[in-house]
């Protein structure tokens, strides 16, 4: 009767609304690595587990964002494009030379090259950088602190200027010139990182220009973005204006076109490399993949080392890692090799705050072990009274493994260990903030933002920056000896003396056992069969270079 | 008729402001989520994110924060605190998606719960029957993540008939559309049909002992017609409204663990993600969305309902 | 009944754990070496690759990631997902009758407002809701008035997928008790002069316990499918404790080196809903045909 047919016609109608909605919507497509949806065979298939957090070169901060930015932006400065230790060197980019600095250190001299262009035509100004640096400001960019030593920038920053009175920048002769507040040995550094490249005023000054990225500088550009699904980046037409302008040291794309694209299951993206309808995959492959492909794949996989440390904090401020036998007992109950199996063999084990690859490292071991006989003798003496510890961690399942792991040790010395899982994108903001109570112990890693050693010690143990939220000291240490080297270090540039400085600095915190440190992770390199594998490499600080890769 | 239909979407709106109010408020009684903290980056001190804070409104009083987030919302401005992307467009390019996988699981467990319901009703107790009741049962057993990972394991990887999941777009290439839709058809479809096959099959049973039928079959109609057209039909009532209280339920949010596990870009996947990261705006936003869907067809059902049941239009409740 | 197995081979967890396998379901053994046929293996390989299951003791289904054995985590993750589910259809059961008993008894205001609060849980995503609830409350705990909950106490999701179901259960009680209130009986005790909560609990009461039978036995059911769904998505139990939804989401990590991490606990999961569906059907085949239950998410 009329009911049912009433009912079908709805059925039908909804069936064929919600039809009608899928096939008008989704023309920003997800393009699963289909070699029929990639055109000709220059366009590059990229995955990555996460998307860039911004593709803006004045606000990313992952190793995600800077791979893509790398090559999209040029700064002054930048970074030479080798792999290893060479790949380290800060070497003129957008700018004629090396910065000119005056003896004290506070004065910086540039000067840009000439005739140069933007990807959409307009041309590249020496006020463009001062434009840059004012977005990191007005922005509220996580790397504007890195640029805060600049005359006038905190002025600027806090409304009470509209300049930023240490950049004089002219644009007829190109020259620019930077004042600081106090000499900075990173800061030629700091100009090499994307953060100071420069971008015409026509990107909005204090906005994500993630959805509609600025024209760029660099080799390739970002001709369209679907956050955070996929972004397209393709050659950029104008940088024949950047290599005529003589900067050799900014290399130039081998291929049309890449895609990057999110795929948030690491195995499905080991898949398709292995089936060759991926081209690269950013991370390395999961664990229980690994054996698989160094086995059947050697021919297209290589393991990389990259600098980094990781390593469990421990609050030295309260009982009972507030004394130092405790910490020492950890770092002989740690088993580096352990934690190495659970990250699946690509963890090289370590007990230093350094890793190999940064200037100032140099290999000691303090505390040979594990030694879980030695830990408890330690812990004996101690003897605690408190005995209840938090132990934090995040939620990406290799973190959560370690957790698991520590928090399963620390009830073995004897401690009453409660494991706290955090969602990875809140982790680091919750255990910086100092009001968090429980605060214990926990997992931690540090990337290289530039290779100096001032950015591992500066931001993780120097006692001034213990801060109420966002800090990244999070054992809380605050050795003022230490902290007048590190300051003393840094008005320095870095030379051979300097570097061991840095390594003594290295040994001095360790025998506080201010950190209980285990291992460096190494990267890898896996790409399909028609990338030419030779070519493609990992640089120290940008992860794979994209002008590396060639098809064979 | 009009003055219950009102009177039914007046109560809709009143449980969607209802539940905004809730899920702010629970994502603001949490300690140590402050996304301005988030946004300034790693290595951010306290002036610059005093200047998020500001800049995100963050340090205005709760009501106002609410009633800034709402016309967000209802103006289509609403952004992500995590990624600074517009919530609304991202939903809507979610949308495709989540419906491409509801509609289609829809209409595979519609036609497989009617097949198997109506062969079970015909030949009650037989082999066929009790074989299919135990299979509904299992169906309905199943943890939906868990068949999907299971099918990915082995129709992706053993034997690598289908692909390892996300999603290829209609307008792209229908039949890869299709391609990788088919093994998230089926993870979301079990559960349903193993539910509605039974159901069917108990209201066929009730049907074919009603006085009508007998006086059908007392006419002379062939067995299959008096099936087809007197007990399936009448069958099929209580179907429908549960199939749209279901469906509302399933495009509401029923849909994130499938997509999750087969990794397809949709409103589901999005709301598991900003809940990871703790993000009030999407979740809201999909929230509402979700909750809107369930509401409406809830409210749908009943209009339904009353329109064929003078009853309950006068003062009884419908069956829930 | 398949069910009662089960509950009694979960709850053998620490016996087993004491004497055959000799290791607690969270302890890591990563770099230990175990008798495999005569041969020292390593419990987890030095490329992260576990012990795969075999006819022994310790380690009978192998062992996980973070070389625990998975044996004993199977039996100690039962204890925890049955606790919780029969925890929970207690409290969605015990909130279900107040609310559809007072409802249904009291009609007028009282029933709208109780009627427009069960509307609300119910038009939330009952898995969005879990979620929500199930991260929040896990970073800071709960506090409500003197009674504080740790984050990673098994009682957040007890009591959020208790919450959640209410109105599945509440909404028929309610309808049953509006059809009963009608009866003869109840007229006479009113006339009697008995009070109303004499009424619900003496005359209603006993009428609408067979419903409440049936509809707790499917809401464990429901309750456990539930708790290895937020389980699985980090929203649920918490690590390093087990239970069936945490080892299905970290066997999911090694599915394709080793498919049993995910595949057993998923079994066992299936195998007791199964078991409580099939007996909360059988008995309502028994007590009351016409009832219609729908299935949770």
């Amino acid at each position: 009767m009329t009911n049912l047919r009433r009912a079908i016609t709805i059925l039908g109608i909804t069936a064929i609304t919600a039809s009608g909605v899928t096939a008008c919507g989704g023309t920003k497509s997800q393009t699963a690595g289909n070699s029929a949806t990639a055109g000709k065979g220059a366009d590059i298939n990229v995955t990555m587990t996460s998307f860039p957090d911004y593709v803006d070169p004045q606000l990313s901060y992952t190793v995600e964002g800077w791979e893509v930015l790398w090559n999209t932006y040029v700064p002054l400065l930048t970074y030479r494009h080798q792999k290893g230790d060479p790949g380290t060197n800060v070497v003129p980019g957008l700018a004629k030379d090396m910065p000119e600095i005056s003896p004290d250190g506070k004065t910086y001299k540039l000067t840009l090259r000439p005739n140069m262009k933007y990807s959409d035509g307009t041309p590249i100004k020496a006020s463009d950088f001062t434009y840059a640096i004012k977005r990191l400001f007005k922005a509220d960019s996580g790397g504007s602190v890195f640029y805060e030593d600049i005359v006038g920038a905190t002025d600027f920053a806090e409304d009470k200027s509209d300049t930023i009175s240490g950049i004089v920048a002219d644009d007829a002769s190109g020259d620019i010139t930077i004042t600081l507040d106090k000499p900075n040995g990173t800061f030629t550094n700091v100009l090499g990182l994307t953060f100071a490249a420069p971008v015409p005023p026509s990107t909005p000054i204090d906005k994500d220009a993630t959805n509609n990225p600025p024209p760029s500088s660099g080799p390739f550009m970002i001709s369209r973005v679907d956050a955070p699904n996929s972004l397209v980046m393709e050659r950029n037409p104008q940088f024949k204006t950047v290599e005529d302008a003589g900067a050799t040291e900014v290399t130039d794309a081998q291929v049309d076109k890449i895609i990057v694209t999110q795929n948030k299951n690491n195995s499905a993206q080991v898949t398709g490399v292995e089936q060759n309808t991926i081209d690269y995959m950013q991370s390395p492959p999961d664990a229980d993949r690994l054996s698989e492909v160094k086995a059947k794949f050697s021919d297209r996989f290589r393991l990389e080392n990259s600098i980094n440390t990781y390593y469990f904090w421990m609050n030295n401020k309260t009982a009972p890692f507030n004394d130092v036998r405790v910490r020492q007992a950890i770092n002989y109950a740690i088993d580096p090799e352990a934690l190495n199996r659970v990250f699946g063999g690509r963890l090289h084990p370590t007990q230093q705050i350094l890793p190999p690859g940064m200037p100032g490292y140099d290999e000691f071991k303090m505390y040979p072990g594990p030694n879980m006989d030695k830990a408890k003798q330690l812990l004996a003496e101690a003897n605690p009274a408190d005995k209840d510890i938090t132990v934090w961690t995040d939620d990406e399942p290799d973190r959560k493994r370690i957790g698991e792991y520590y928090h399963d040790l620390l009830n073995e010395l004897g401690f009453n260990a409660q494991l706290k899982v955090i969602s990875g994108d809140v982790y680091f903001t919750t255990i910086g903030n100092t009001s968090t109570p429980d605060l214990d112990t926990g997992f931690a890693d540090w990337f290289q933002d530039f290779p100096h050693p001032d950015d591992f010690f500066r931001p993780l143990l120097n006692g001034e920056n213990i801060l109420p939220t966002n800090n990244n000291n999070f054992s809380q240490v605050a050795i003022a000896a230490n902290d007048t080297k590190m300051d003393e270090l840094r008005t320095g540039q870095l030379t051979e003396e300097a570097r061991k400085q840095y390594g003594e600095l290295d040994k001095s915190y360790m025998e506080q056992a201010v950190w209980a440190p285990y291992g460096n992770e190494q990267f890898s390199t896996f790409v399909s069969e028609r990338m030419n594998f030779d070519k493609v490499y990992y640089h120290l600080l940008f992860a794979h270079d994209y002008t590396s890769f060639a098809l064979k | 008729m009009a003055r219950f239909a009102v009177r039914r979407l007046a109560g809709m709106i009143a449980v969607l402001f209802a539940i905004s109010v809730i899920v702010f408020l629970i994502f603001n009684v949490i300690p140590n989520s402050d996304p301005a903290a988030r946004i300034a980056g790693k290595n951010a001190n306290p002036a610059l994110i005093a200047r998020v804070r500001a800049d995100l409104g963050l340090d205005q009083s709760l009501p106002v924060q609410y009633l800034t987030m709402m016309k967000q919302i209802f103006t289509g401005q609403l952004t992500s605190y995590a990624s600074d992307q517009n919530v609304l467009q991202h939903i809507i390019s979610g949308l495709p998606v989540t419906l491409s996988l509801c509609v289609g699981a829809a209409l595979l467990w519609m036609v497989l719960a009617i097949w198997f319901g109506y062969l079970s009703a015909v030949h009650p107790g037989s082999f066929t029957d009790r074989s299919l009741t135990v299979l509904s049962l299992v169906g309905i057993s199943l943890p939906v993540f868990w068949l999907a990972a299971i099918l990915l394991y082995y129709f992706s990887f053993k034997v690598q008939v289908f692909p390892t999941g996300s999603y290829v777009p209609f307008t792209e290439d229908p039949l890869q559309w299709l391609y990788h839709l088919i093994l998230p058809w089926i993870t979301l479809a079990v559960l349903y049909v193993g539910f509605y096959s039974r159901v069917l099959r108990s209201n066929m049973l009730d049907v074919m002992n009603e006085d009508y039928v007998r006086t059908a079959r007392a006419k002379g109609i062939s067995e299959r017609q008096v099936r087809l057209r007197h007990v399936l039909r009448n069958s099929m009532i209580p179907i429908v409204t549960l199939f749209g209280l279901d469906f509302g339920a399933v495009v509401g949010g029923g849909t994130i663990l499938t997509e999750t596990v087969f990794n397809l870009n949709g409103v589901g996947l999005y709301a598991g993600q900003a809940i990871g990261k703790l993000d009030l705006p999407p979740l809201m936003a999909v929230t509402m969305f979700g909750a809107f869907f369930i509401v409406l067809f809830n409210t749908i059902v009943d209009i339904l309902y009353a329109f064929l049941d003078p009853r309950i239009r006068l003062g009884e409740e419908a069956p829930a | 009944m398949l069910f009662v197995f089960i509950v009694v081979f979960c709850l053998a967890a620490p016996l087993w754990a004491d004497h055959v396998a000799h290791t607690g379901p969270n302890q890591n053994h990563i770099t230990d070496k175990v008798l495999v046929g005569g041969q020292l293996t390593d419990v987890v390989a030095p490329d992260g690759t576990p012990l795969g299951p075999g006819l022994r003791g310790r380690y009978l289904l192998g062992a996980d990631q973070n070389g625990r054995d998975v044996m004993v985590r199977l039996m100690y993750g039962g204890r925890t997902s049955i606790y919780i589910g029969v925890l929970a259809a207690v409290i969605t059961t015990l909130l279900a009758v107040t609310v559809g008993v007072l409802a249904g008894y009291y009609r007028g205001w009282i029933d709208s407002v109780l009627s427009r609060i069960l509307d609300v849980v119910w038009a939330f995503p009952v898995l969005l809701l879990g979620i929500a609830l199930g991260t929040t409350l896990a970073l800071g705990g709960l506090r409500i008035g003197g009674i504080q909950i740790a984050g990673d106490s098994l009682w957040i999701p007890i009591l959020i997928i208790g919450v959640v179901y209410v109105p599945y259960m509440a909404r028929p009680i309610r309808g049953e008790v509006l059809a009963l209130r009608e009866k003869e009986f109840v007229e006479a005790a009113v006339a009697a002069g008995k009070g109303p909560l004499r009424i619900m609990i003496a005359e209603l009461l006993p009428n609408i316990i067979s419903t409440i039978i049936v509809f707790s036995a499917l809401n464990i059911a429901n309750n456990m499918l539930l708790e290895s769904a937020l389980s699985f998505l980090g929203a649920g139990v918490r690590p390093p404790n087990a239970s069936w939804g945490t080892m299905i989401a970290d066997g999911y990590q090694t599915i394709y080196t080793a498919p049993h991490l995910t595949i057993v606990p998923g079994l066992m999961i299936v195998l007791t809903v199964l078991s409580l569906n099939v007996f909360g059907d059988g008995l309502r085949d028994a007590l009351d045909p016409r009832a219609q239950i729908r299935p949770g998410r």
